[in-house]
């Protein structure tokens, strides 16, 4: 994989970025990552950015655990400032970090934008022309009052509908925004709550916007929490024009996720550090035994995302890198279908809403053309 | 009369609001914390495979997730009865982990939550203003102050000032320890590595290499910017003192000796001047102005103390499990851990602590029961099915937050550095607690509290490198689990997050899946609402008598920016993502079909 990433640095490393063609400058950017692709072509993202206007991201904290803005907060090369100053974006709303907050007196709205978020706020959405990041999935429940979520008054729903019908574009970062994630887990609180993502509840199409009847360019960026080099990029993308907001068909999956970063064509499971003992048949049972984790959960066979390529942390490793099983927090499933987390497949009943038989025997079958010789054996013994 | 509401209080993770009714002198009379947010997890654990707790409850909160996480395998641990035999390298990289979430979290706290508060306009006012008249000094404070802790996209009168040096330092700082945590976990937050039994990675010598060099890096962050003299020297001197007076006279000597050596107002990082020296000399009246003499300080000594010790206790459950064993006990008896377990009252009399005696009473939050307090066991919690009742801005006799009230033997509980300094009896942190008791005010106040963080960020620094040097690469990193033992059987998780005393409570059902699950989380302790006696939580008690605009409200209170709220409400560092929860017992859920053995 080293060797790999190696080549690809080779091959780009001469490319004027800004004149490529919008194909090339995406495989550049999938291929390299934030920390390889930003350190090669910094300056001339500097320079092409220094004449234009100043981007602005407003920032929403939903039914969320902040963890998305604690990754965006680990990315590399550059640091989460200068990423922003290369950029020329600013963070303009963003709880967990302006210095703002919401201030009443006898309930009325005091101060200045300068102290004041909900002023802040206001005016930000009054001038319009923003990129919307959501973080957290959006609370419709109990009832469709949006009550389960309030912020300084307001329902998060209509503090939504407000941002978002102002937006330039809605990045809906993480699975919780993307899908609503770990917030729509199977309970029974999930009918009360009623969260619900941007643009789409699990395998549902449509989300918040669709119910409040908002119609944006949305962009999906799902993960538990999302890669850093996901984010960084999208943006750096869209500002060179690299991504056309108004023509995004071409470039998302069925789930409104960017291709390059989750890919169609290949799943988690191809690049897996780990790839090697499944082709050989060494299949762990047991936890912290360092091989394959098929029989232990592992989902990466049914994940499309490039986490195993551009691993995470400043590259450091990946979750089935360390033994864990991946979990399948990319996918609009995520929990409901990848759990139980530990459990083979095969005897979890049914997965992404498909008979897991079916779609096993295929993966499997797939291997087996590889050199899985053990699933040889395995596909054999099902027969 | 007015009232002042902070909503949202920013910089904190989730979602909170602060009421707070301020009389004619700019005092608070009366204050109520709101948690405005439910999202239900126990709820989802129901009838599910238990070690799926591990991860799925780490997304409970994504700034401390190893907290979650861990806490939940503990309780995993004892559900399995497993604990006694976690292989000892697993509780190394468990304690590893931990440590260096609590740093980073605590860094993140220090720096990019609370610290921008220093650069509020307040301060310009108050440290360059007429009323206090303090010239150059001031000025100079406040250079140090804007230069290091303003935030990004930062504004005063309409001009953009530049973030920080602490503040983007410590972002950097941050992401070398949640590297170094990945390392091991395979991402941060939200690693996979936890596992009922041990953990799942196995680490080479080439790994371990790599977080020693990222430890490294992080120990020069705290050199060039936290701490101005070895860290050894200050980790010795405070927290292994041999009393607390000699802790406390090492600390103010050093500050003294600062202040003489220092020319011209020159308060600055080549100067010694770093980040702990400025806070623990300008934070404090008593410090600052009473013992070393200085013309100013912003007095945080005098925000966020309670009144009554009857009212409240300091609580800890016990943090990193004891080096050079296979094995712990879940119950976390006292003396175990590494920072013991214990409670200590507002008088600061320590006992040991016991879990059964923590209650958690829904009065004035939004869930219909018919006894308005129980212990977590027999807690059943239903959210209230009409929504009109959903009134964020009612009184506080009413139900007012999506935050249940704990209390602990009846009494409310601070969690988080300060109390568990306090029940660990570091000497730095018991002697400046004692020094305030015997000044007659509060021990517990803003600035001990965020103190007692940078002094366990000093600490656990000092420590990690030991708990590194614990892992075997050649020796187990897990022991043998029976999936049956979850049978009709239950378990307990305690465990210390950064921001306070975390459990976590599991039983089994006969087929060895969830009957119910429960967690009780430190700012469920800390911002919880009244209880049915009328009591106020610790930071409802904290707020009162506050000078709403900090600094005894000198040159008058200003309703328009009220800082005492937002020292106090982030002095504790909430986590509101974590606080609301339920629980559930009604088992309503059909179960998945799938047999765990």
């Amino acid at each position: 994989m080293a060797s790999e990433k190696l080549n690809m640095i080779e091959q780009f490393k001469n490319l004027d970025i800004l004149k490529v063609d919008r194909r090339t400058f995406l495989k550049a950017v999938a291929a390299l990552g934030a920390t390889s692709f930003i350190s090669l072509y910094g300056n001339q993202l500097a320079e092409a950015l220094t004449f234009e206007n100043e981007t602005k991201v407003l920032w929403l904290h939903g039914a969320e655990c902040t963890g998305c803005s604690i990754s965006a907060l680990n990315t590399s090369a550059p640091d989460f400032a200068d990423a922003l100053a290369q950029l020329n974006v600013s963070v303009v709303y963003h709880e967990t970090l302006l210095a703002q907050q919401g201030i009443f007196v006898d309930g009325k709205l005091v101060g200045n934008s300068e102290l004041n978020g909900e002023i802040l706020l206001n005016e930000l959405v009054a001038e319009g022309g923003y990129i919307l990041v959501v973080e957290g999935s959006i609370g419709n429940g109990p009832n469709g009052t949006g009550k389960i979520n309030m912020i300084g008054n307001h329902t998060f729903k209509d503090i939504f509908k407000k941002t978002a019908e102002k937006a330039t574009a809605v990045i809906a970062l993480g699975t919780c925004a993307a899908y609503g994630g770990i917030t729509v887990t199977d309970s029974a609180v999930k009918e009360y709550c009623d969260f619900m993502g941007v643009n789409q509840t699990e395998n549902k199409k449509g989300g918040m916007m669709k119910l409040l009847g908002i119609n944006k360019p949305v962009i999906n960026l799902p993960g538990c929490p999302a890669h850093p080099d996901w984010f960084f990029l999208t943006v750096a993308a869209v500002l060179l024009g690299k991504i056309d907001l108004n023509n995004l068909d071409g470039q998302l999956d069925d789930n409104g996720r960017l291709k390059v970063f989750y890919p169609d064509t290949h799943t988690l499971h191809d690049n897996c550090p780990r790839r090697g003992f499944y082709d050989r048949g060494v299949l762990d049972v047991q936890f912290a035994e360092g091989g394959c984790l098929w029989k232990v959960g592992c989902k990466a066979p049914y994940v499309h995302a490039d986490c195993a390529l551009r691993k995470w942390n400043d590259g450091v490793s990946v979750c089935m890198q360390a033994g864990g099983p991946c979990i399948a927090c990319v996918e609009p499933i995520f929990p409901n279908g990848s759990m139980p987390f530990y459990v083979e497949r095969e005897s979890a009943g049914v997965l992404f809403g498909v008979n897991i038989g079916t779609i096993a025997a295929f993966a499997i079958g797939a291997a087996v053309v590889a050199a899985g010789v053990h699933a040889v054996r395995r596909v054999n013994k099902e027969k | 009369m007015v009232k002042i509401t902070v909503d949202p209080l920013t910089r904190i993770e989730g979602h909170l609001k602060i009421m707070a009714d301020v009389n004619d002198k700019g005092y608070v009379t009366s204050a109520q914390s709101g948690g405005m947010l439910f999202r239900g997890f126990e709820r989802m654990l129901q009838n599910k495979d238990p070690r799926d707790a591990s991860l799925h409850v780490a997304r409970i909160c994504g700034v401390c997730p190893i907290s979650h996480t861990q806490t939940a395998t503990n309780a995993l641990d004892h559900l399995y009865n497993v604990a006694e035999s976690v292989p000892e390298n697993a509780l190394a990289v468990r304690n590893f982990i931990q440590a260096a979430n609590m740093i980073s979290s605590h860094a993140t706290h220090i720096y990019v939550l609370f610290g921008p508060d220093f650069a509020n306009p307040r301060y310009r006012d108050v440290l360059t203003g007429p009323e206090l008249n303090l010239g150059a000094t001031g000025e100079a404070v406040w250079k140090e102050l804007l230069g290091r802790f303003a935030p990004i996209s930062y504004k005063m009168d309409g001009k953009a000032i530049p973030p920080g040096s602490s503040y983007i330092n410590a972002i950097s700082a941050k992401k070398k320890l949640q590297q170094a945590i990945a390392i091991f976990g395979g991402k941060m937050p939200h690693p996979a590595v936890n596992i009922v039994g041990g953990v799942t990675c196995t680490p080479n010598v080439a790994e371990i290499s790599k977080v020693g060099a990222l430890y490294l890096k992080v120990l020069d962050f705290v050199k060039d910017f936290t701490l101005g003299v070895p860290l050894e020297t200050w980790v010795q001197n405070t927290h292994y003192a041999k009393s607390p007076d000699a802790a406390v006279k090492f600390v103010t000597d050093h500050l003294a000796n600062l202040i003489s050596k220092t020319p011209d107002n020159q308060f600055t990082r080549e100067n010694g001047w770093k980040d702990v020296e400025l806070f623990a000399a300008f934070g404090s009246e008593l410090v600052g102005e009473k013992i070393l003499g200085l013309p100013a300080s912003l007095r945080f000594d005098k925000l966020g103390g309670y009144s009554d010790p009857s009212k409240i206790c300091f609580i800890s459950y016990g943090a990193y499990y004891k080096r050079g064993q296979d094995g712990y006990s879940p119950e976390s008896p006292t003396g175990e851990r590494f920072w013991t377990s214990g409670v200590v009252s507002g008088n600061l009399k320590f006992e040991d602590f016991d879990s059964k005696k923590i209650t958690e009473s829904i009065q004035c939050a939004f869930y219909e029961d018919d006894v308005a307090s129980r212990h977590p066991y027999d807690g059943t919690t239903v959210p209230l099915a009409d929504t009109d009742k959903l009134d964020l801005n009612a009184g506080p006799a009413d139900k007012y937050s999506w935050l249940k009230a704990p209390r602990y033997n009846g009494i409310p509980g601070e969690v988080g550095p300060l109390a568990r300094q306090i029940v660990a009896q570091d000497p730095l942190v018991m002697g400046l607690a004692k020094a305030f008791s015997d000044a007659g005010t509060s021990p517990a106040n803003v600035y001990t509290r965020v103190l007692a963080r940078m002094q366990e960020v000093a600490v656990l620094a000092y420590e990690l490198v030991n708990w590194v040097n614990d892992i075997d690469p050649s020796k187990p990193f897990m022991t043998t689990v029976d999936l049956r033992a979850a049978k009709d059987n239950q378990g307990i998780g305690l465990w210390e997050a950064p921001r306070g005393a975390l459990g976590h409570w599991i039983v089994g059902d006969s087929k060895g899946k969830v009957k119910n699950y429960q967690a009780i989380v430190p700012s469920t302790w800390n911002f919880g609402p009244r209880d049915e006696n009328g009591v106020p939580s610790p930071v409802e008690q904290a707020l009162l008598n506050n000078a709403i605009s900090g600094v005894d409200n000198i040159g008058g209170a200003d309703y328009n920016n009220p800082v005492a709220i937002y020292h106090v409400g982030r002095s504790y560092d909430p986590c509101i993502a974590c606080a609301i929860h339920t629980i559930d017992a009604t088992g309503k859920n059909a179960p998945k079909k799938y047999e765990l053995f």
